[in-house]
């Protein structure tokens, strides 16, 4: 290994920062033919996508590699990764703050249109108190157990880590089924109304980072398995977690504003 | 002109008073509330019950009437937004 004088990762050139922006390119431009129903769209679409996630696996691979087998990950680095990942966690708040403006606006003073009532007149909400709380339940643990994953690693209890980080993806993934559930038998569609586009808007987005944020999580499980984590140096981990955490607070503010809230009145019967 | 005598009679016009419930400048709830109102009113307390016509005035002063006739529209179809029974 050369000396280096500063304690940064000058990485090597890479061909992921075009390929990924050609990728983003190809998605965005056939996502709209795909919308404006121009021939093969939606097969460039799904090779854009692919594209994109391709980058993605690839890139992060690089990462890993430079970090745990190539040892340029300095103290320094270290904090710098970590920094990046949790200015990407605000943007990805001030995202799910727009989400909830939209509601906001549409639901603390509702039109004339909607019957000056919300929910709408005609919209029969899902009981909070049923399923959305066993959700609520779910991703409350999850954070804990992630938690006590986190702890686990760092005293050096490889069995615990291990097995805490299995039960946080397996209540993640009951969460995933319990809303997949709750979709297929909710009584009203993304095109109902407002109060239609407000929930599946929200709820659907939230649903998305829980994919993202469980897919963080297993390639986490994978790199603790193959014992590419210390622990002192597991900033992979630790993003995901910290991503973990923030699902589990959007889905706080959707219990509450959304399902609670929104759901006005409960019924009489 | 002419010397012959003009009759004058005062006239009064009047348009719904100020509502503290709508302060700002877009009525549209104004006049909403008073439409329902009066529909309620008169379901409540029968069409001849006099108070309503206040309802009904104000209504008839404040909305547009492409408002008023999308709102009966919507009435007579039963898809009025609000449940118009006491």
């Amino acid at each position: 290994m050369k000396f280096q004088p500063h304690p940064y990762h000058l990485v090597e050139p890479s061909p992921w920062p075009l390929a990924g922006a050609i990728a983003l390119l190809i998605t965005t431009v056939s996502a709209v033919c795909y919308f404006h129903g121009y021939g093969h769209g939606g097969v460039f679409l799904t090779i854009g996508l692919l594209g994109v996630l391709s980058t993605m696996g690839l890139w992060w691979a690089d990462v890993i590699r430079e970090g745990t087998f190539l040892g340029h990950h300095t103290v320094r680095v270290q904090q710098g990764l970590i920094l990046g990942i949790i200015l990407f966690i605000v943007s990805e708040v001030f995202f799910f703050l727009s989400i909830f403006w939209a509601f906001f606006d549409s639901a603390l003073a509702p039109t004339v249109e909607l019957g000056c009532s919300w929910p709408p007149a005609g919209i029969q909400p899902i009981d909070p108190w049923e399923l959305p709380l066993v959700n609520t339940i779910l991703l409350l643990s999850s954070g804990a157990t992630v938690t006590w994953s986190h702890h686990s690693l760092i005293a050096g209890d490889r069995k615990n880590a291990l097995l805490a980080l299995i039960y946080t993806i397996v209540l993640a993934l009951i969460f995933t089924g319990v809303q997949l559930y709750e979709y297929y038998n909710a009584p009203f569609t993304i095109s109902d109304g407002a109060f239609g586009s407000c929930f599946f808007f929200g709820t659907g987005f939230h649903g998305g980072h829980v994919l993202i944020g469980s897919i963080f999580l297993g390639v986490g499980l994978y790199r603790l398995i193959n014992y590419h984590l210390t622990k002192h140096h597991h900033v992979g981990y630790e993003g995901a977690i910290l991503y973990w955490h923030f699902v589990d607070v959007v889905w706080l503010f959707l219990f509450i504003f959304v399902y609670v809230w929104g759901g006005g009145e409960p019924p009489l019967l | 002109m002419s010397d012959n005598e003009t009759e004058t009679k005062a006239i009064t016009i009047r348009t719904a008073g100020f509502d503290a419930r709508f302060p700002n400048t877009n009525q549209t709830k104004h006049c909403w509330q008073n439409y329902v109102d009066y529909f309620k009113c008169i379901k409540a307390r029968g069409e001849d019950f006099a108070p309503c016509q206040q309802f009904f005035r104000a209504y008839h002063s404040l909305c547009p009437n492409d408002f008023i006739s999308k709102w009966d529209t919507q009435r007579e179809e039963g898809n009025f937004p609000v449940k118009l029974d006491p």
